[in-house]
């Protein structure tokens, strides 16, 4: 999937947007703090539109922007059309670094959203705790960015450690007679995935199920072949997967294909939730029985989320199964921003990060939002996700028992086209 | 561990490594006529692994049938490369300039690939990538097997050329000595500009592999051509058999490692190899004993 | 040119280097100073054992990544308060960079000069994966250090001070080995190592020798990148595109020249961060990097400013020629220029 935007467009669309709701409403006497009035509030991003990060940071974009048309459609934040200032970071931790400073002492913005990765959003949030502006992000939910103890620092998403919980419990809820007897466990070398492997680990065995494979690999590995031939050879019965991305994912399934062997149960920390773009790299007939955890689905029932999935397939089409986690992550990350604009009354960022401490609920497109004293969203349950029907629905099944959740899809089906 | 699992490893490290001995090979004999590393090697790699993407993407070419049309293809961009840039290297510094140049031509490329195909991960795709077959317990991946008989197939084919045939006298001869080889009558510029063109050419062949096993872009390039140094300073550099044997033995080395221990030491586990054999043969395995350092 | 001419340039340029940040008060443009300046350090150090010996290093990446873990292994763990008493750990970095290259450089030296430029890439990915897979380093999450609170308005002074002290330190190094006996072994080493070794240079301990000065400064730039950057990771601060510029930057400057890793730098590294900054688009700029390049290796082969020294050479011999009857016949040789 290409997709190839310049921020310069973004620029545009939004100018275009916002010049249409200039004449809408008008800025109130109250503070706005700082900005003159039908002066626009200028958005600083730094996103990973090139290099390792790309498709996360492209969609993010899509995000960012969905909302800005959004807000400025209703007139802006506080009157004020949004523009977004993005930059790319080439998902360089060097230049996040250059491109926040950028924003905030040359392009003078008014608030700055995050990038994409834990990677990434650790120095932004330093370089931005010292301008004390807020970071208000989506993606850089591994425990090492919250351990930092910054105290600008917001992440919308959910903390990702306990991902896996509602899908050990669904295991440990099987009855002795299919509950499947092996793991194996295969992990990226990566602060996202590795925490929520550590959790779950000991759930399974407690529930009775022997690891019979459990081994790191790099993040740059791309011939995963050895490595799946040698899970393979354990002959597990589930497979818990701890990837960043659809490549790893995919290469995955191909790998197990090739070895011939198809696991009962096969789960993986991500890119399955990537919509289209997981079910045009692996074939719509493989895709099923695989599940994810996540906070959010296409076909979630929120409202907020269902105007957004709507508005999203008008621009881009497609179905809501294949929105990408990415873009909601985005936009929920504006949709917090400009409640607390609207409950602070202006632009000012000490009040901002101060508002989004005082324990104060927030809704989004993913769910209700309240962030703990290191700026983790504490709110959200982690559910998990299965692909169905031949790649057609992305259906939630965990937790079991939830009014939401459909029956699984277990043992997997084998690899077919 | 099973028996299974190392065999199985065992399996991998031999299919995927004649393909990197094949890439190795095209590396090593530009070295040893021309007296230059070429590092856009791993970038050239990936240039042929675009072609065929290409290829089938827009007219549905079968893989094997495209690379018909990208290893001449691929010859000709070494032979343009060659004709450009390093005709007017002459010199002490030669192999010192030929790092940078080829460095920058890497960067010229890469930088093209990015913007044709974007950044994004592309993998080649065929009805046969994910078939294979069985002997006991152990898969065969149709793909990893065909890679290796093509790599079978060029190496003896190469072999052939360079010892049964004048060319491949001429060849030999400007790798042992240019200007003994100048002085009797041997067309050195020439001969230069060929191998240069055949040792580009081989990287169709493996990009169109490596491009069908593993999900690459652009920068793909630098691991690669990690890779392809690594092995070719283990063999010797300039010595074919050299970087077959390095190839192979590297990859099966980094795979069984991989399977015992794990597979975050497998990649470490080439360069440790590299660095403990250079300490008692500085040369490589069958590279030229040069004069003693003191 | 006289060799009081050139001292002023020296001061000259010193002087518009330590006014900068003054009167460029823009944050951003002072980072792009402190990366610069550390880049310039690093070339001008490489430069000093790969220039002068002719051995091309391509895995000094590895000594600012030593630099860099000391730096942050350090200040972590014993509970450093943030804030300037860090930078006294960067003179500490470079020492602990300069113990890894001994054994380093005792391994790679036995090789020859075609063979050493790979042994070195293969070191560095040890070192790499090494930082990416042990506990100790962190993995791939890597290190975050005590967090620095400055200002943003001034933070990047302080350290594009210390940045700029290190590369005067090591221009000062690299001039004073230039005309030492050792120096002139180095070079004879570049020049014919055989013959070097038939006159009785020792060429095993020079070159280790060599290589280990080399890593000070390097090992000191990293610290000071560690302490600036807040947190490190193993694939940013042992970076291969680290490796392949800081030995790109000293050809384009002009390999084996005081000055020419100094401007390769300053021109490269500035052009870089302006050009991502600006076009956010890396393709382009790998493209434009690689032409320009390619441009100048096909004009000045030898870099910038070797070649404007053998053109001032070439134009003397010719007034020397047209004055006297014999033509000269100048090696171009940068022995004994203070450029």
């Amino acid at each position: 999937m290409k997709l190839s935007s310049k921020h310069f467009r973004v620029l545009g669309a939004a100018s275009v947007a916002g010049a249409l709701s200039l004449t809408v409403a008008t800025t109130s006497g109250a503070s706005s703090g700082g900005l003159a009035a039908g002066a626009p509030v200028k958005i600083g991003i730094s996103l990973s539109l090139s290099g390792d990060f790309s498709a996360d940071g492209l969609a993010f974009q899509q995000g960012y922007k969905l909302w800005a048309a959004d807000v400025n459609k209703t007139g802006g934040l506080l009157g004020h059309k949004v523009v977004l200032d993005i930059v790319s970071d080439a998902s360089s931790p060097t230049q996040v670094v250059t491109n926040y400073q950028k924003l905030v002492t040359q392009d003078h913005v008014n608030l700055t959203f995050g990038p994409f990765s834990s990677l990434l959003s650790l120095p932004a949030g330093k370089t931005l705790s010292r301008s004390g502006y807020a970071l208000i992000e989506g993606a850089g939910g591994g425990p090492s960015v919250f351990q930092a103890g910054l105290k600008n620092i917001f992440d919308v998403s959910l903390p990702v450690a306990n991902n896996f919980i509602p899908f050990a419990t669904w295991i440990d809820s099987l009855p002795a007679s299919t509950r499947p007897k092996t793991v194996a466990y295969v992990t990226s070398n990566d602060p996202f995935t590795e925490p929520q492997l550590t959790t779950i680990e000991p759930l399974l065995t407690k529930a009775g199920i022997k690891q019979v494979y459990n081994k790191v690999f790099p993040a740059e590995v791309t011939d995963f072949t050895p490595i799946a031939d040698a899970v393979a050879a354990a002959k597990p019965q589930v497979v818990v997967l701890g990837s960043t991305d659809v490549p790893t994912v995919s290469a995955f399934m191909q790998a197990f294909e090739q070895s011939g062997y198809t696991p009962k149960v096969f789960i993986a920390t991500g890119g399955p939730d990537q919509g289209s773009t997981f079910i045009k790299a692996v074939g719509a007939g493989n895709a099923d029985g695989v599940m994810v955890p996540n906070a959010w689905y296409g076909g979630s029932s929120n409202p907020l989320s269902k105007k957004m999935v709507a508005e999203y397939i008008k621009q881009y089409g497609g179905t809501a199964a294949g929105v990408s986690s990415d873009v909601v992550e985005a936009y929920s990350v504006g949709e917090v921003a400009a409640q607390a604009v609207k409950a602070t009354g202006g632009f000012d960022n000490t009040k901002i990060i101060n508002y989004l401490h005082s324990g104060a609920v927030m809704q989004s497109a993913q769910g209700p939002v309240k962030f703990n004293a290191v700026g983790e969203n504490v709110t959200p349950t982690a559910f998990t996700f299965q692909w169905q029907a031949k790649g057609t629905k992305f259906v939630q099944i965990n937790p079991v028992g939830d009014p939401n959740s459909v029956k699984v899809l277990f043992p997997k089906p084998a690899w077919g086209k | 561990m099973n028996s299974t699992a190392l065999l199985s490893a065992a399996k991998d490290g031999i299919l995927t490594g004649s393909i990197y001995a094949l890439m190795a090979t095209g590396l090593t004999l530009i070295f040893g006529v021309m007296d230059l590393i070429n590092i856009a090697q791993g970038i050239l790699v990936i240039l042929g692994a675009y072609l065929s993407y290409a290829l089938q993407l827009h007219w549905h070419i079968d893989l094997f049938l495209g690379l018909l049309i990208t290893i001449p293809a691929m010859f000709v961009v070494g032979i343009v490369v060659e004709r450009l840039f390093f005709r007017r290297l002459t010199g002490p510094e030669k192999t010192g300039m030929s790092i940078l140049i080829t460095y920058a031509v890497s960067l010229l490329i890469e930088g093209t690939l990015n913007m044709v195909f974007s950044v994004n991960d592309v993998q080649l795709q065929a009805w046969y990538v994910n078939k294979s077959f069985a002997i006991g317990s152990v898969h065969f991946g149709f793909i990893y097997v065909a890679g290796f008989v093509l790599a079978a197939v060029l190496l003896s084919a190469l072999y052939f050329m360079l010892y049964r045939t004048r060319f491949g006298v001429s060849v030999r001869a400007s790798v042992a000595d240019q200007t003994s080889a100048a002085l009797v009558g041997i067309d050195v510029k020439r001969v230069s500009t060929i191998t240069f063109g055949i040792g580009v050419a081989v990287t169709a062949v493996g990009g169109m592999i490596y491009g069908a096993t593993n999900a690459f872009n652009a920068s793909s390039s630098y691991d690669l051509i990690s890779r392809l140094l690594t092995i070719i300073v283990l063999g010797g550099m300039g010595s074919l058999g050299g970087a077959m044997l390095a190839g192979v033995g590297m990859v099966f080395v980094g795979d069984m490692v991989g399977v015992i221990w794990s597979p975050i030491w497998s990649s470490m586990s080439y360069f440790i190899v590299l660095a403990v054999v250079l300490l008692f043969r500085p040369q490589g395995l069958f590279g030229k004993q040069s004069a003693r350092v003191a | 040119m006289t060799s009081k001419l050139k001292y002023l340039w020296w001061v000259v340029a010193l002087a518009v280097f330590a006014v900068y940040p003054v009167v460029e008060t823009n944050p951003s443009d002072q980072t792009i100073g402190v990366y610069t300046l550390l880049f310039m350090a690093c070339a001008a150090s490489w430069n000093m054992f790969s220039g002068y010996s002719g051995y091309i290093a391509l895995g000094s990446s590895v000594f600012y990544g030593v630099g860099a873990y000391t730096m942050a292994l350090i200040s972590i763990h014993a509970h450093m308060a943030p804030g300037a008493a860090m930078f006294w750990l960067a003179p500490l970095g470079g020492l602990v960079a300069v113990a890894f290259a001994i054994p380093i450089g005792w391994i790679a030296l036995r090789v020859r000069r075609h063979t050493f430029v790979v042994i070195t890439i293969a070191i560095f990915f040890i070192f790499q994966l090494g930082a990416i897979n042990f506990n100790f380093t962190g993995g791939t999450g890597g290190l975050s250090l005590p967090f620095i609170q400055w200002n943003t308005s001034y933070y990047s002074v302080p350290f594009y001070y210390v940045a700029l002290g290190i590369v005067i330190f090591a221009t000062v190094l690299s001039a004073v080995v230039r005309r030492s006996r050792f120096g002139l072994q180095l070079m004879a080493i570049r020049d014919d190592e055989d013959r070097a070794l038939g006159l009785g240079v020792k060429v095993g301990a020079v070159k280790l020798t060599g290589f280990a000065l080399s890593a000070f400064a390097i090992g000191m730039a990293g610290a000071v990148y560690a302490m600036f950057q807040g947190q490190i990771y193993p694939q940013f601060v042992f970076d291969p595109t680290f490796d392949v510029s800081v030995a790109l930057m000293s050809f384009f400057g002009g390999l084996g020249t005081l000055t020419g890793p100094l401007l390769g730098a300053l021109v490269l590294e500035s052009a870089q961060q302006y050009l991502t900054a600006t076009y956010s688009n890396n393709s382009l700029y790998l493209i434009l990097f690689g032409a320009l390049f390619l441009i100048v290796i096909n004009f000045m082969p030898r870099g910038i400013v070797s070649f404007f020294i053998d053109r001032r050479r070439r134009a003397l011999a010719a007034v020397a020629a047209s004055a006297s009857a014999t033509p000269p016949a100048p090696a171009p040789s940068n022995v004994g220029s203070l450029v």
